[in-house]
């Protein structure tokens, strides 16, 4: 190796010997755990209680089924008014623009124990504001923690509110990389304003609302802070379990380490497989 | 149909004002150029005819409408821009017929007008082209051809060749003269280059500062400037400004003292008689200055500085003065830095201005 390489390895080595332990290492080895039965010492090699158990596990089923949900219900839902609120944002009637951008951007870097208790607090069932506002317009009170529906409503709700502006600053980077030119070429075509959002400015947007996608599809897939802290571990009775909480129930309350390991698995080969879908559903003409 | 005329017509950005009041009037069917230094405010007004931007004061018409306040799709013209604003993600074909699409026109008359536009700019083999996969010089075609699917009254052009190399902007000069001749169309361009300017206009615009200094064919600017500005910004090389002083007045020829040049006499033609000891300008074209030997109306300058063009050499002199000189010489010559020459000057040629930059005739 040539001197200049070899102190450029000596510099990075303190990285990539943590890199090494802590990331590499458990990625291989949680591979071999999978292949464990780990539920009692000794830890022995029985694929079918882990990999076989998950073909027929009800309560996995109930977590990829509930996380599914959110993928298809939430995603979509946030990426639009992630996508309007970039529109606004890039608007230059808007005054303060900056503030409103750290505004919208303010979630993402607030602790996710602190908002998950905002979150409890303002839909309690009793004194919430959400209930109390519901209630104040006429409509009945809902039960945010206890009825099925409404618990995962709230989840939704509250991943939306998280990341809803992250996204909305990535799209609208994306926004002001269109030249603005483009649009005025548009206006003395005679293209109305709708028209030009639909047929110029989505079409433009498209590579990057795809990157958004594939985050937040791997972010779903990954979901455990919200149904672990607001709907107090998946609750009501498991209608907000999610992959990822059911995983970390399996490995670190059950300390069932090697079914954990194949969940873990699954949970990356679907994120995988599910962005490599989006990836190429948006795939640019050439 | 396609006369665009301007009254009044000024654009303030807040407090800035950088159009003022300008009043114009072009015929259908010709062709006006916009030119004057960057800044001053050509873009502006050409985007301001277009409703790209709105008018602070004053009023446009385009025909016999006025357009003022109306909406910039509906007021008859088109645009070509300097950086093409093709539609990125769209095709050359769906790039030309976008418009009429989204304005419902008929499937079968879109597509002709597409044809017809792909025919007249040799575009038929690129259709199916994204635009990142043009040349600039195809891009700009394209960006020709939306506008002409459009059949405006008037075609506006903001600087449209200015990002193609040499010989392809030369290639487009002719190209967009010639539609200016098949269409018929008015047609008003912004440039930078005297030679769009001088080849491609019926009448130049010049501008400065957000004024119009003057309006006229190539040929007047060039030959009857109105002000020292118009005189030293119209023609490359630049025309010759030496300072001087009236004298005497005889026979319709004003004698100048010329104060930059060893205090020579030299005459030029002027109706109206100056009083002795006027401040003056003359102008004095590269062209029009005559190497030959001593007499009177001469002066003798040192070369500086020696371009030989082939037919043409240009000589520097004075370039570390004040009072800079360039003189052009016919034929081939051989002259060098250090050489003295006699400059004559032709009374009929050269002009005068007053010292606040107007013309005196
Ligand atoms: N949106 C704006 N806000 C404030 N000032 C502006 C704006 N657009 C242009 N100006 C100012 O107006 C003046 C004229 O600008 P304009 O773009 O018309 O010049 P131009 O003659 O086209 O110059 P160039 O040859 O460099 O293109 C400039 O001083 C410019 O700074
Ligand atoms: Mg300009």
């Amino acid at each position: 190796m040539r001197q200049r390489t070899q102190t450029a390895y000596g510099f990075l080595s303190p990285y990539l010997l943590i890199f090494a332990i802590f990331w590499l290492w458990p990625i291989i080895h949680s591979f071999y755990l999978s292949f464990l039965s780990t539920r009692r010492q000794p830890w022995s090699f029985n694929p079918g209680m882990t990999w076989g158990r998950l073909t027929q596990d009800p309560a996995f089923y109930n977590a990829l089924w509930n996380t599914l949900k959110i993928l298809a219900i939430q995603v979509p839902v946030m990426l639009t008014l992630a996508t309007l609120l970039a529109v606004l944002l890039n608007s230059t009637l808007l005054r303060a623009r900056g503030l409103i951008r750290f505004a919208f951007f303010a979630p993402v870097v607030i602790g996710e124990a602190a908002y998950a208790a905002v979150f409890r607090l303002m839909f309690n069932d009793e004194f919430g504001i959400v209930n109390k506002t519901l209630e104040g317009i006429g409509l009945d009170a809902v039960s945010w923690f206890s009825n099925p529906t409404a618990a995962m409503s709230l989840i939704i709700i509250a991943v939306t509110w998280r990341w809803v502006g992250y996204n909305a600053i990535i799209i609208l980077s994306g926004l002001q990389s269109i030249p603005q030119d483009v649009y005025e070429a548009a206006t003395l075509d005679r293209v109305s304003p709708r028209q030009q959002f639909l047929y110029i400015t989505l079409p433009l947007l498209k590579p990057v609302i795809v990157f958004c996608l594939v985050l937040s599809v791997i972010g779903s897939m990954q979901l455990f802070a919200e149904p672990y802290l607001i709907t107090n571990l998946g609750g009501p009775g498991g209608a907000t379990e999610t992959l990822g909480l059911y995983l970390y129930k399996q490995a670190f309350l059950n300390l069932n380490f090697g079914y954990a390991s194949a969940i873990a698995y699954t949970i990356a080969a679907l994120a995988v497989s599910i962005s490599i879908l989006n990836l190429w559903l948006g795939r640019e003409r050439s | 149909m396609g006369s665009v005329s301007l009254e009044g017509v000024s654009k303030s950005f807040g407090a800035i004002k950088v159009i003022h009041g300008a009043d114009l009037d072009i015929q259908d069917g010709e062709f006006v150029v916009f030119v004057g230094p960057s800044g001053c405010g050509k873009s502006t007004l050409l985007r301001m005819i277009a409703g790209l931007e709105s008018i602070s004061h004053g009023s446009l018409r385009i025909g016999d409408r006025l357009v003022t306040d109306v909406e910039p799709g509906d007021r008859g013209i088109s645009m070509v821009f300097q950086s093409y604003a093709l539609y990125p993600h769209m095709d050359v074909t769906e790039n030309l017929s976008f418009g009429l699409r989204m304005n419902g026109n008929k499937a079968a008359d879109t597509s002709e007008r597409v044809r017809g536009a792909a025919s007249v700019l040799q575009l038929d083999s690129l259709l199916a082209r994204l635009p990142k996969q043009l040349s600039g010089g195809q891009r700009q075609r394209v960006a020709i051809g939306r506008s002409i699917v459009r059949k405006p009254q008037v075609f506006l052009f903001d600087e449209p060749l200015s990002n193609l190399d040499a010989e392809l902007r030369v290639q487009m000069r002719v190209e967009i003269a010639r539609l200016h001749h098949e269409l018929g169309a008015t047609m008003i361009y912004v440039t930078h280059d005297q030679t769009e300017a001088m080849t491609l206009a019926d009448r130049i615009v010049v501008l400065r500062a957000g004024h119009i200094e003057q309006v006229g064919t190539p040929l007047a600017l060039y030959t009857d400037p109105d002000n020292q500005f118009v005189a030293g910004f119209i023609g490359s090389p630049r025309m010759n400004f030496l300072t001087g002083e009236a004298r005497g007045h005889v026979d319709g020829r004003q004698a100048v003292v010329l104060s930059g040049q060893g205090d020579a006499v030299v005459e030029v033609a002027l109706s109206q008689p100056l009083p002795s000891g006027t401040p003056v300008s003359l102008g004095l074209r590269p062209e029009h200055a005559q190497v030959g030997s001593p007499g009177p109306g001469t002066f003798t300058t040192t070369i500086d500085v020696v371009e030989y063009l082939g037919a043409t050499s240009y000589l520097y002199s004075g370039t570390t003065t004040k009072e800079p000189l360039i003189v052009a010489r016919q034929g081939v010559h051989t002259d060098r830095a250090g050489d003295q020459v006699v400059v004559g000057v032709p009374p009929d040629k050269a002009i005068l201005f007053a010292a606040d930059g107007t013309r005196l005739r």
